[in-house]
């Protein structure tokens, strides 16, 4: 029972981390219709930038979030401006093709660049906790919960209260209608690209505080945010916080008492199974419910 | 015409050169034209699906480690000989793709790829956790050496005509198909499938023949494969990338013709080999941005690039970004 309840707090942790990085890519299938296979390097890079600021100005990776934050806004903004909206009416595959190849290009520049070791980045707290009976809790990793948490929210705030949130919603919705409301849809594309990078970023440096990263990790981040996507249905942030959680629980839980790597077929065959019997994800509704495919 | 008499000559041409190949040359240049084949094969197969029913497959690898793996498990548990584990393999693909089909050909778009997707990578993980059956992660080998062996290993020079006559009959198929009425059938699909539906046409079948039809050829890609390479592991024969870089090179050619995907496989396995040789540290990262400006500007295929330009007779270079862009 102990065991048990380690291991369900371990991964709703852990979960929370993973719902941070499929928020993003959640957001940018939902209101653009790209699958970006590129997210989980934009984790790695995030990853880096906050280390690189930790050993350069000893900045504690909760401000190298930021840090990082800001620089892969920018990244993903010129990504999706110049790159990505030149082939977004092109067949779906050209799209999950580019975002293969953006992929494949900044994982390799990584390791050319910063080796494909494992890193992490060190702080005097992450790894001390406390104990709650006979459950253990880092501080690190409660912080980084918080965090997922706490973003996950002001990113649903920031979607239904701001101008630009909904701007961002209403182009999701129908493209053609909001560029007659003088939506500038280039733009908003740009942006929406930009804040699932930026999160990306924040997730990488508080995966760097708890745990390790390295290249070759990112294309298993992306697989785990289809799967949670999908779980809480696409564009819908609080059915991401949800997906990631309970992914994270049951990778916990299978850990526990499957053998060896058959956990992985299980989430897959969870994903398969909710595309088939309920494409719209476990949450109820879809978020894009108008939506007007163009 | 004369554009389509040219064609015919070159590939007539190119066909009596890889027939003769191996009587002037032999070792790594051989091997490597042996995967060629392989290669456009499985990008031949994928266009079934993917380029004729526009449904993008992102999992058809699953065919290929399958092929392999039915292969070298009845040579080395059941101590069959080749050729009938072949065809095993073959109707296992076939049988596979419509049981897979036939849920997951309901879902479309990005649904569909990233279904096939996890199909894919869930088979790996149950192959990887067989090991009684399959070896788990350290492999099995096929017993191809000595007296133990079912069929004796017939060498670079074999697997070579094995693949070349594999990448014939898969580009036979695929012309039959764009001829045939299931060919404009797939082709209706694509374009609209309600509409394909509504003017009486049995989709879910002809979808799923598609997908069966891909699957065949894909696991016989995959059991030469595993005879080829003696012993196998479930990372490399389920590996997504495979899938990918077929796609790539279907895409490159031009999906939903008869001679792109094997144009495709040709260019980027030659490009590959010369930047692995060349550029050792970093020919994924240029392959990576190949992938990005053939994306961008190339996305109908080189087969009809080059046929526009020649009809036109100008390079229609930006004309897809000038429609695709936003």
């Amino acid at each position: 029972m102990a065991q048990f309840l380690q291991a369900t707090v371990y991964g709703l942790l852990q979960g929370s981390l993973y719902a941070l990085v499929a928020v993003g890519f959640s957001l940018v299938w939902g209101v653009m219709n790209i699958v970006n296979l590129a997210h989980g390097a934009f984790v790695i890079m995030g990853a880096y930038v906050a280390l690189e600021a930790n050993l350069t100005f000893g900045l504690d990776p909760l401000i190298g979030m930021l840090i990082a934050a800001m620089a892969l806004f920018v990244f993903g903004y010129l990504v999706q401006r110049l790159l990505i909206n030149l082939v977004v009416n092109a067949p779906i595959w050209m799209t999950l093709l580019l975002t293969f190849g953006l992929e494949l290009f900044c994982v390799n520049v990584l390791i050319a660049v910063a080796t494909g070791d494992y890193r992490s980045i060190a702080t005097s707290y992450a790894a001390r906790g406390f104990s709650m009976g006979s459950v253990r809790v880092p501080y690190g990793r409660l912080i980084s919960f918080v965090l997922a948490i706490t973003l996950t929210a002001a990113l649903a705030a920031f979607m239904n209260r701001t101008r630009t949130g909904q701007a961002i919603r209403a182009t999701g919705m129908d493209r053609v209608t909001a560029r007659l409301m003088g939506i500038n849809v280039r733009n908003i594309y740009a942006v929406t690209f930009g804040i699932a990078a930026a999160l990306a970023a924040a997730c990488g440096a508080l995966i760097g505080m708890v745990g390790t990263f390295s290249p070759p990790g990112a294309g298993a981040l992306t697989l785990r945010s289809f799967v949670i996507a999908v779980l809480g249905g696409l564009g819908n942030m609080w059915g991401a916080l949800a997906g990631g959680l309970l992914l994270g629980a049951v990778e916990a839980w299978g850990g526990q008492y499957l053998s060896g790597t058959l956990v992985n077929a299980i989430s897959f065959g969870v994903l398969i199974l909710v595309l088939i019997v309920r494409p719209t994800g476990l949450l109820g509704r879809p978020f894009y419910e108008a939506r007007v495919e163009v | 015409m004369t554009g389509r008499r040219i064609a015919l000559v070159a590939a007539g041409a190119s066909l009596v050169y890889a027939a003769l190949a191996p009587t002037f040359t032999t070792g790594s240049l051989l091997r490597t034209l042996g995967s060629i084949f392989m290669f456009a094969t499985l990008a031949q197969a994928w266009n079934v699906i993917g380029g004729f029913a526009g449904y993008a497959s992102f999992g058809n690898v699953v065919f290929f480690g399958l092929g392999g793996y039915v292969v070298a498990v009845l040579m080395a548990k059941a101590r069959w000989g080749f050729w009938p584990s072949l065809l095993v393999a073959i109707v296992f693909g076939v049988v596979f793709a419509v049981l897979i089909g036939l849920p997951v050909l309901r879902l479309r778009g990005h649904y569909f790829a990233i279904a096939t997707l996890g199909v894919a990578e869930g088979t790996r993980e149950v192959v990887l956790n067989m090991p009684r059956l399959t070896g788990g992660g350290s492999g099995i080998t096929i017993p191809a050496l000595g007296t133990r062996a079912t069929t004796p290993y017939p060498g670079n020079r074999a697997f070579y005509y094995y693949f070349l006559v594999l990448l014939v009959a898969a580009t036979a198929v695929v012309w039959l198909i764009s001829r045939s009425r299931f060919g404009y059938a797939l082709r209706a699909i694509h374009q609209d499938e309600d509409a394909a539906g509504a003017v009486g046409i049995d989709t879910t079948r002809a979808k799923t023949a598609a997908f069966a039809i891909s699957g065949g050829l894909t696991a016989a890609a995959g059991a030469i494969f595993a005879f080829q390479q003696v012993t196998i592991y479930p990372e490399r024969l389920f590996s997504v990338e495979i899938t990918v870089l077929f796609v790539v090179m279907a895409v490159i050619g031009g999906t939903g013709t008869v001679a792109g995907p094997v144009v495709g496989a040709v260019a980027l396995q030659f490009l590959s080999e010369y930047l692995r040789s060349h550029y050792l540290e970093f020919h994924t990262l240029i392959f990576g941005a190949i992938i990005i400006v053939a994306v961008v500007f190339l996305p109908q295929g080189s087969v009809s690039f080059v046929r526009e330009a020649i009809a036109e007779r100008r390079l229609p270079l930006l004309d897809n970004v000038r429609r695709n862009r936003l």
